[in-house]
């Protein structure tokens, strides 16, 4: 673009967009940044990119009714060309996504990166966990065959366990008494809708605060070394992205989507399960008694947001005990714990 | 101090980000495993377990194990003990000789009830259940031993089998233990266990038919496993037997009474209508219905409603021929020219149902068990070959033996009959019919019929024995409406208003070439080297007889050696 038509340009759409560049690109990012585990943060977004891609291209052949949801999905998975692969990327790119959440979590936990005054920052995170594994739900449930059929039963039917709005919400989700056609365009619109424009949305939010804050520097310690954005920290990302899609290649082929057998409502499986990640929810519902476990659960999901608040709380009362090393350990193992017993008691 | 906690920090993050790297894509990766498997898993718990780890590692049975395990009962946890639990005084109960475990021989009906109790009452009330067989063959006990029984009649009649808990059936005859399949329940060849063969070749007319055809043709394609419950469409293509006898459809129940929807007494040495459990399956024209809803899933009303009515007047027609079967029996009975089996004052060989020892009664018995079944159940089922070679043709065959042999041994209306040069001799009964059939208008296939020619009465006279028919309740009032429909539209339904004696004229030209060169090729040529037959053959000039006796010699001499090198030449 020469001077006379930037200036025409220019005039028409008033923004500067050299400015806003700049403020992208220049970003000063502290040293520590170059360890990778420090460097985590893009990888759920570079994911959630992949997501949105592979998503639309499974919209052209999936079609959410009963009848032909599971014909569609195996459609998709044995007859379109490279369908197995886009297929594949979706499946596994959800699954990554939500280990590379718990990845950045682990290292913004840890460093304590959530400390004032990025609290909010945190909230919006643990949003962004819950909606993410919502879409991971909701996309689960839209394969319909049974081991997903019954997976969303039994995922619906935790939720009739929260006091007081959980049968209406149930009933709202389900649209009728059991997992149908109404569910499945429910699900289908919360998945290709209003879940991934409300995680777009977080995802603005999250990197906006991120911006105006600043990278959180190491507690206590400055770095001495400050570096630009753009090019090191971009390139950084961008061999992540490349690493991701190949290791979902690699993941997709050794270890392909099934389609299973198709939904039938009237045939309980002798296995229910939800997904992985839904497994330590599922662990303590089943050997707890309904009310702990759903007060357990509702408890971890507030001290979980809120923690950077109880943190505070509880360093005032014992300001030599480190909380988040504690917690943070307690909980990761916990997880494991169930993740892996569920695992393998299938 | 600063450093020890950035380097804490790091190892924290660094091994717990490697841990659930590591753990999670582990975890994920089973998972989708699992999405790839179709075959569930099986839980195998409690006493089945026993039972199944000891089966396996005495090699009993295991081949049954392996069956269960394809089953939907394994699916669902239905184990071993389950269908073979017994209490103490059960007919079938033994204690398993490795273990303390009472178990049941054999799981009748009784226990398979506890799950499907709507399956075992409906079968219960079917003609499956009916062991008509036992009450009915003392003739036939005679006639075979009953050794034979056992593997015989008895193997497929089976079915019916009254069991000492008061139970009827045996469920594991369709669905074979111990898959209980229900793709194997609907595969044909399983009807085709028992019903095959000269007296009802249910198997051979299905595959002859246009379905049985299809099926063939497309059954790798198909998944006869489904469920046919809650009125549901059908899932395939072409119906097997029990699309139409037993399963379901949009508008139809699935059953497992296969009676509930047989109009005919079909089987029977007379055909009538069925009036089986009437009060709770309804009349045959209930029956029917049932029936022809399954049909008009894919076929069209009018078409349904014509075939039926046709095959109905194959049932009707086969009444009237089996009349002149009996009648000319009875005359010969009455006369003295064959006599009925007795013993202890029992008469051993029924006019009606068999006997054996006289030809009269062999002809009859195969008119009604064999050829009179073929002719019915061929015209019902589409067995084209079945109604006209193996049926009708046999049948009108067997009725001129019959009366051959009555004028041989001196009756005079049958010498009557031998003597007759008359076409219209082969049917010495009242005749059905209706004009045309199902499947279009044949222009000129009904120009040339002798008695359509011959007779200007022909339909009057059917007409009458049709509405006779009906006015006995043989034929419904839809089903005489239909008939009378096509009777006051005959010259359209027969083709006989057409012209197509252009068509016809060509085909006339073609077949004449045809015959043609079969007299030139065949008909008009002599072999010029004579045949060794010559009339007077047997006798022979002396000089023949020398040679003759010559041979035999030196036959008999060839033989003797023969046994003397065998046997170490130690005889004479």
């Amino acid at each position: 673009m020469n001077q006379m038509q930037e200036k025409k340009f220019s005039e028409r759409l008033p923004i500067d967009f050299k400015k806003i560049a700049e403020v992208i690109l220049n970003e000063p990012i502290p040293g520590h940044m170059k360890n990778w585990f420090y460097a985590l943060g893009a990888t759920p977004l570079v994911l959630f990119i992949f997501q949105v891609v592979t998503g639309i291209l499974l919209t052209f052949y999936y079609v959410p009714s009963p009848d032909l949801a599971y014909q569609s999905v195996k459609y998709i998975t044995e007859e379109v060309r490279l369908g197995f692969w886009i297929r594949g990327l979706h499946r596994w790119g959800s699954n990554l996504m939500v280990i590379a959440i718990f990845l950045h979590m682990v290292r913004v936990f840890f460093t304590r990166a959530y400390r004032k005054p990025r609290e909010l920052n945190w909230i919006l995170g643990i949003l962004m966990l819950i909606t993410t594994l919502g879409l991971c739900f909701t996309g689960y449930s839209l394969i319909y065959n049974q081991l997903s059929y019954w997976a969303t039963t039994v995922g619906t039917n935790m939720i009739k366990e929260i006091p007081i709005f959980g049968s209406l919400f149930l009933r709202f989700l389900r649209g009728g008494e059991t997992v149908g056609v109404n569910t499945l365009t429910r699900f289908f619109d919360l998945h290709i809708g209003l879940l991934p424009t409300t995680l777009f949305v977080l995802i603005i939010l999250h990197i906006v605060l991120v911006r105006v804050h600043g990278v959180s520097r190491l507690e206590g310690y400055e770095d001495d070394e400050i570096y630009r954005f753009y090019p090191e920290h971009m390139y950084h990302v961008a061999v992540i992205a490349l690493f991701l899609l190949t290791v979902m290649s690699a993941l997709t082929v050794v270890l392909p989507p099934g389609v299973g057998e198709p939904a039938d409502p009237s045939t309980t499986p002798l296995h229910i399960k939800p997904e992985w990640y839904f497994y330590w929810i599922y662990f303590l519902l089943k050997y707890l008694p309904i009310k702990l476990g759903i007060a357990l659960i509702l408890v971890a999901l507030i001290v979980a947001t809120f923690w950077p608040f109880i943190e505070d709380i509880l360093k005032k009362k014992f300001p030599k005990v480190k909380w988040h090393y504690i917690v943070g350990s307690v909980a990761i193992v916990l997880l494991l714990i169930f993740t892996v017993y569920e695992t393998i008691i299938y | 101090m600063l450093q020890n906690e950035i380097r804490t920090q790091k190892l924290v993050i660094g091994i717990f980000s490697i841990l659930l790297t590591v753990v999670l894509i582990i975890i994920a990766g089973v998972e989708a495993k699992r999405t790839t498997e179709t075959k569930p898993v099986i839980e195998v718990s409690g006493i089945n377990k026993r039972c199944v780890s000891c089966h396996t590692e005495r090699g009993i049975a295991v081949k049954a194990i392996d069956q269960w395990k394809e089953s939907q009962h394994a699916i669902k946890n239905i184990g071993c003990i389950d269908c073979h639990k017994a209490e103490q005084g059960d007919f079938d109960a033994f204690y398993c000789p490795d273990s303390d475990i009472l178990v049941g021989k054999h799981p009748t009906p009784k226990d398979c009830a506890e799950c499907h109790k709507q399956q075992v009452e409906e079968f219960a009330q079917s003609k499956h259940a009916h062991q008509f067989w036992v009450i009915k063959n003392d003739d036939r006990s005679i006639f075979e031993p009953t050794i034979a029984t056992r593997n015989g009649c008895e193997q497929c009649h089976n079915i019916s089998i009254v069991w000492p808990d008061q139970s009827v059936g045996e469920c594991d005859a369709c669905h074979p233990k111990h898959t209980f399949s229900r793709a194997v329940a609907r595969q044909p060849e399983t009807c085709g266990e028992c019903h095959i063969g000269p007296d009802h070749p249910h198997i051979e007319i299905y595959l002859e038919s246009k379905h049985g055809n299809i099926f063939r043709a497309k059954e790798k394609q198909m998944d006869l496993s489904y469920s046919s419950k809650d009125l549901k469409k059908i899932p395939i293509e072409v119906p097997t037997c029990t699309t139409c006898h037993m399963d379901g459809n949009e508008t139809q129940p699935s059953t497992h009474n296969v009676s509930a929807r047989l109009a005919w007494e079909s089987q029977a040495a007379w055909s009538y209508r069925t009036v089986w459990l009437q009060d709770k399956l309804g009349d045959w024209k209930v029956k029917r219905g049932r029936m022809e809803s399954i049909c008009k899933s894919c076929h069209s009303p009018d078409f349904v409603e014509v075939y039926f009515l046709t095959a109905d007047l194959v049932n009707l027609q086969y009444n009237e021929i089996r009349r002149s079967f009996v009648y000319w029996v009875k005359k010969l009975q009455k006369n003295g020219l064959i006599k009925e089996l007795e013993a202890n004052g029992k008469k051993y060989s029924d006019i009606v149902l068999n006997g054996w020892d006289e030809e009269p009664e062999y002809l009859m018995y195969h008119a009604w068990h064999h050829e009179g079944r073929r002719f019915r159940h061929g015209a019902i089922m589409m067995g084209a070959d079945y109604t006209q070679w193996h049926g009708i043709w046999e049948l009108q065959n067997d009725l001129v033996e019959l009366i051959r042999w009555a004028a041989e041994r001196g009756d005079p209306e049958a010498k009557k009959w031998v003597n007759s040069t008359h076409p219209s001799k082969f049917m010495p009964y009242a005749i059905y019919d209706i004009p045309g059939n199902a499947w279009g208008i044949n222009a000129l296939s009904n120009k040339v019929q002798f008695l359509y020619v011959n007779y200007k009465d022909y339909w009057d006279r059917v007409y009458q024995n049709v509405k006779y028919a009906y006015e006995k309740g043989l034929l419904s009032e839809e089903q005489w409406q239909l008939w009378l429909k096509r009777y006051n539209n005959k010259e359209h339904y027969l083709g006989t208003k057409y012209n197509v004696d252009s068509v016809y004229a060509y085909y006339q030209q073609l077949n004449a070439i045809d015959t043609k060169a079969m007299n030139e090729q065949v008909v008009n040529m002599q072999l010029p080297g004579k045949p060794f037959y010559e009339p007077g053959f047997g006798f022979m000039v002396e000089d023949n007889k020398a040679k003759s006796k010559d041979m035999v010699r030196r036959k008999e001499e060839l033989n003797n050696n023969r046994q003397g090198t065998t046997t170490g030449g130690s005889v004479k």
